[in-house]
Parts: C-alpha cells; sequence; structure tokens
C-alpha cells in the first residue's frame, strides 16, 4: 500500500465548485510529500483514485446550508445516504466510497478525511471563486499540509 | 384536476422534473418532462480559440466528459481545414471506445440494472448500485468495477487524464502509443470483453429469463413509436467515432442520410415556453406536428436503440451474435419498445470492447504519425458522433484565427426530449388509474425515462444535503396541496 493521496473535486470553470481543483493546484505547487490527483467528477473514477493508499484526503465543494466559506471534516459514513442520487451521473461521493468499501475492502484506506468547503455561487461559468471560498482555500491548504506532516 | 410532481428526478444529471396531471377522476390527463435548468454553454465558448474549446466543454459534463471532448475535436479538424493521420484517428477512436466501455457499464449497473434487479417496487433506498451489489454479490461487483477501471485507464493513457482528457490537436491526437503501452490495453481490452459477455449474461439471466420483466420490456406501456437517427458505417454498419447519419421514420423506411453541416437539412428545433430543453423533429417529414407518436410523427430518438434500429449489423462478431437475438426476439423492426434501450446498451457495450481489442492489435496503431499540421483555418467545422446516449451535433464557427464565433450543440437529451415525453405521459396512464398513487407506481413512471439516461448537463457534483432525492406533490383540482411522497 502507499502512503497518502489528496484527491481534489471540482469544476475548475464553475465558481466555488472549482474549490477542490484549487486546493490541490496549491498544494502542488509549494510541494507535498503526499501523491495529488484532481477529478472534476464524484463517480467511480475516485474509488479508483484512492485504492491501494493507506489513507486518503478529500476536498470537495459542498452546498449544506452552512455560512459560505465553511469547512467541514467529515468521514465517508457522514455522507453515505441509502437514498443517495445514484446513477451514471450523479452517483454521490459517499456512495461510490461506500461501493469501494464493500467491493475492495482490502485495497480501500483504513482511513479517509473529507474536507468540504462551503460554496456561495455555482450558476455561472467562471475561474473566480468568491472571497469567502478563496479564504476557506488557503485555510484548507494549510490544514492538509498539517495532516500530511503528521502522516509522514 | 391533480397534479402529480416528481421533483427532482432522481438519478440523472442535472436538474428536471416531472409533472403529471390527473383528470378529476384521478386518471393522467397529460405528463410533462421538464428541465428548469439552463446552462449556456454555446455563449461561454464565444471568443475562446478553437484549439481550447475540447478542453473546456468536456467539464459540460463529470461523465459525459469524452463525448464533447470527440466532437469538438473532430469539428476542430474542420475548422483548420485538416484530417488527422491514420495512427491519429484509430488512436481517437481506442480512446472513445473505452469511454463507451465505461460509460455503457456505470449506465447499466448504476442505473438499468437495479431496477430489474432490485425490483421496480422495491424501496428506493435499495433500489441503487450498493443495493444492486448486495443482490448480485460483492464478488460480481467487484469484479464488474475492476473491468470497468481498466476502460478508465485506457482513457487515462490515451487522453492524459482521468476524467477530462487532454491530447486533442487539430488533426491529430498528441499522445502517441508506445509498444509496451499497446500491448496493456490489448491486455486491459480481452478483460473489458469480458465485462460485456458477463453484462449481457446478466441481462438474459435477470430480465430476458423473467416472464414479468419480459411483459414490460415487450408490453405497450413502454412502447414509443417515433423515427430513429444513428451513424453507419459504408457497409451499413453501426459506428460511433464516425460515419454518415441515417434517419428512419417510425415505419422503418429511411427518410436520408447527411453528414457534417447537412445536418441543417434534416433537423429543426422546436421551442416550448414550459421547458429549456429544445424539442428537434425531422424536417424532412413536414412542418412540426406536436408531440405525437405512430406513423406520420416526425419526432425521433437517438441512442443504443435508434442504432439498433438504423443499422444493418453490428461490426464484431461477438455483438453481432446479440443483435441477430435481440432483432429475433422482437421481430418486426423498428423496435420501439423503449426498455429494449439497456439490451442495445449492453450489446454496444460488447460490441466496443471488441473494437477496442481490434484496434489495439492493429499494427498502425503505434505509428509515430499521429498528426497532420494545419496550415488554414477555413473558419468552420461540425463534428457529429455517435455518444452512448445518443447523437451529438458540435457545429463551430470563427474568425480567421480561430477564435469561436458562433457553437451549436445538439446533445442526444435534446434530441430524446419528446419521446421522453411520450413516454413518460404512456406510463403514467398505465400504471396510474383513479387517483392510485404508490411509491412503486411512480418508480415504473421514472423507469420510462431512465432507458434513456438524460443528460442535462449539470457539471456540478457539489456534496448536498441529500434531503430531497425525490419528492411527489399531489394537487388537488383548485390547486391546492393533496398529498407529499417522499423516498426517505
Amino acid at each position: 500500500m502507499k502512503k497518502c493521496v489528496v484527491i481534489g473535486i471540482g469544476n475548475p470553470y464553475l465558481q466555488d465548485d472549482r474549490a477542490g481543483v484549487v486546493v490541490v493546484e496549491q498544494l502542488e505547487q509549494g510541494g507535498l510529500a503526499c501523491q495529488t490527483e484532481v477529478v472534476y467528477t464524484v463517480g467511480f473514477e475516485v474509488m479508483d483514485k484512492v485504492r491501494g493508499y493507506e489513507r486518503a484526503i478529500i476536498v470537495d465543494a459542498c452546498k449544506l446550508g452552512n455560512e459560505p466559506g465553511s469547512i467541514l471534516d467529515v468521514s465517508v459514513d457522514d455522507i453515505f445516504t441509502t437514498h443517495a442520487l445514484v446513477n451514471s451521473h450523479a452517483i454521490t461521493l459517499g456512495t461510490t466510497l461506500k461501493t469501494g468499501y464493500v467491493c475492495f475492502p482490502e485495497e480501500m484506506p483504513a482511513e479517509i478525511r473529507i474536507l468540504l468547503i462551503e460554496v456561495k455561487e455555482i450558476k455561472e461559468f467562471t475561474q473566480q471563486m468568491s472571497s469567502e471560498v478563496e479564504r476557506a482555500v488557503a485555510e484548507v491548504v494549510a490544514r492538509i499540509r498539517g495532516m500530511v506532516a503528521a502522516m509522514t | 384536476m391533480k397534479k402529480i410532481e416528481i421533483n427532482p428526478i432522481t438519478r440523472l444529471e442535472g436538474h428536471g422534473k416531472i409533472a403529471i396531471f390527473l383528470d378529476d377522476n384521478g386518471n393522467v390527463d397529460d405528463a410533462f418532462f421538464q428541465t428548469v435548468e439552463f446552462r449556456g454553454f454555446e455563449k461561454f465558448l464565444q471568443g475562446m480559440p478553437m484549439e481550447e474549446v475540447p478542453r473546456t466543454v468536456s467539464t459540460v459534463c463529470g461523465v459525459c466528459r469524452g463525448v464533447h471532448f470527440t466532437a469538438s475535436m473532430k469539428a476542430s479538424d474542420g475548422v483548420f481545414g485538416v484530417t488527422p493521420p491514420p495512427a491519429g484517428r484509430k488512436l481517437r477512436e481506442l480512446f472513445f471506445n473505452a469511454h463507451y466501455v465505461e460509460d455503457h457499464s456505470v449506465i447499466l449497473y448504476a442505473l438499468g440494472f437495479p431496477d430489474f434487479v432490485v425490483g421496480p417496487e422495491a424501496n428506493p433506498a435499495e433500489r441503487n448500485v450498493v443495493g444492486l451489489i448486495n443482490a448480485v454479490g460483492a464478488a460480481t461487483g467487484k469484479e464488474v468495477l475492476r473491468r470497468r477501471s481498466l476502460a478508465v485507464k485506457i482513457f487515462e493513457m490515451l487522453g492524459g487524464k482521468p476524467n477530462h482528457p487532454v491530447a486533442a490537436i487539430p488533426g491529430g491526437w498528441s499522445k502517441q502509443l508506445t509498444e509496451e503501452e499497446r500491448k496493456q490495453i490489448e491486455a486491459w481490452s480481452e478483460e473489458l470483453v469480458g465485462l460485456g459477455e458477463l453484462t449481457l449474461k446478466v441481462f438474459d439471466d435477470v430480465v430476458l429469463q423473467n416472464d414479468t420483466y419480459m411483459q414490460l420490456v415487450t408490453g405497450d406501456m413502454y412502447k414509443v413509436e417515433v423515427g430513429y437517427m444513428g451513424t453507419v458505417d459504408d457497409q451499413d454498419r453501426i459506428t460511433y467515432y464516425d460515419g454518415t447519419q441515417k434517419v428512419i421514420d417510425s415505419q422503418g423506411a429511411v427518410v436520408g442520410t447527411f453528414k457534417g453541416k447537412e445536418y441543417l437539412d434534416f433537423i429543426s428545433e422546436r421551442v416550448q415556453p414550459w421547458t429549456y430543453l429544445k424539442f428537434p423533429y425531422q424536417k424532412k417529414l413536414g412542418a412540426w406536428k406536436g408531440i405525437v407518436e405512430g406513423p406520420g410523427t416526425n419526432i425521433y430518438s437517438v441512442g443504443p436503440l435508434a442504432r439498433m434500429n438504423v443499422v444493418k449489423s453490428m461490426d464484431t462478431p461477438k455483438a453481432q451474435e446479440h443483435f441477430e437475438k435481440f432483432h429475433a426476439t422482437f421481430g418486426a423492426r423498428p423496435v420501439h419498445h423503449i426498455l429494449a434501450y439497456h439490451w442495445a446498451r449492453a450489446i454496444e457495450l460488447l460490441n466496443a470492447a471488441e473494437k477496442c481489442l481490434e484496434l489495439s492489435r492493429d499494427p498502425e496503431i503505434t505509428s509515430k504519425e499521429t498528426w497532420n499540421k494545419p496550415t488554414s483555418c477555413p473558419g468552420e467545422g461540425v463534428g457529429i458522433i455517435e455518444a452512448p446516449r445518443g447523437t451529438l451535433i458540435h457545429h463551430y464557427l470563427t474568425d480567421g484565427k480561430g477564435i469561436v464565433t458562433d457553437a451549436n450543440l445538439i446533445v442526444a437529451t435534446t434530441h430524446n426530449n419528446a419521446p421522453i415525453n411520450l413516454a413518460v405521459k404512456k406510463a403514467a396512464k398505465h400504471f396510474i388509474k383513479n387517483g392510485n398513487v404508490s411509491q412503486g407506481m411512480l418508480n415504473y413512471v421514472e423507469m420510462a425515462f431512465r432507458p434513456y439516461d438524460l443528460c442535462l448537463a449539470c457539471a456540478t457534483h457539489t456534496v448536498t444535503g441529500g434531503q430531497s432525492p425525490l419528492e411527489v406533490e399531489i394537487f388537488d383540482s383548485n390547486g391546492g396541496l393533496y398529498k407529499t411522497l417522499k423516498n426517505f
């Protein structure tokens, strides 16, 4: 098993939805003792990316009704819902990861930390994030550096 | 009149809703599928360098990324007046067929099969991919997901990125394949053929051997008599990456064939005030006749079932066997039974896997000649492909420097808009009687649009609270809320 992977999820052209992508870009720019990946969807590709790692950190945008820029640190169980929008398009992150634990228990990470950043705007096609989310991205980058340092 | 709303629709891309109107006796008077979201990609692309468009439009959708990428890449060939050399074209085809395998397998296992394997009236909490794995066993689920991931590896190896590829260049393909990589893809492709065979066996065991399900598949409640459009090669066989578009009417007569910009002679789009999604129709068959089926209609469908109806045969041996069984089962052509979309999709999965294997064994695939350099910019390009969900058209106009000045995208779900409305109305009429609306019945209605695997082009995937995946509101004849049903 490889040590750890940080995965950023988001659409780089869709306002605050790009937060996870930007986090990984900034981590890569500063160097990180950990594998990094960017995916633009939460389909089974995410499961493929975490398989084979001892630990995984996933960063995604969320829209849960919190203050824009809020950061949530959750587990797979926290975001898994049995009635989820399970489909070829809108399969959820929770379902993807839970499916991985059902089918590939020996290959899935012992720990997955999921950092969610509450969005403000995700309706317009632009690469400009809101100031609230930009601040949250900086905070998440710092937090992940600390988490990775503690792992290695 | 009572009104039933299913909003948002479970298990499809983007935001839409179904509204079913009941008469005073509780029977279905009318039904509509509405798209309540507007993405506006055609406007967004204006001002963008054409060579950047494939990388950008691949983000239209996190799932359909390979199809918009491929269609716009082909259009960029036209914009710059250049065609790829044989190796460049074959790499594109290999990439695209791998995308077919991974996309079709997700559609079938996450969307289509749960209705049959777990059961159409099962609790929605179980009628999903986790419920499916629980039903078929983790070992089978693991094997399907493992083999599907090999298709994604091919997609990534050739495209440069796992989700949103970057290898497109006007006139070719930037990634050259080494012999070592070719051998790897060949080995993976052999496993993909196995995935196709396994998928057809699952369909056979679960659906074809089940009399109840076969009554659904071959019954009138899921039968929509419209015309069809798909793409054929020079031998009238199925093809996905490139070919000639063939249009037939609801009785199977060939309306005509076209290529490139000629699509404007065959397709018109009707706008309705109650939805953002347009209604394309066959203009060769006259002016807009409304959302009607049967002889004389000029609405049409695209996608796996449409392709089974317009082609003479498949272009690979294993898929051809299943193609023949498919048509022998239904008898008359064209096949109008929409649940057959799932069967057609499984056949295409096998076909695309066989194509991957065939292309990986082509000696020319490792040629270093993958790009013909553009030397001019005629400024107009049309890219038409058969996306997994159906014919996809990308049409671009640019200035002399290749900057996009106008764009037109017609996607599969748009082609299928009118048939989807017909299918939903028909199923609703069959299953909702005298105001009796159960959760299971509503899933039967949803089953009418799932075969089309709608993509409303919502690339957003943010984690939501997951509190309202399916909500049904029933209104009385005065418009007041009569009843609310939820699946959570």
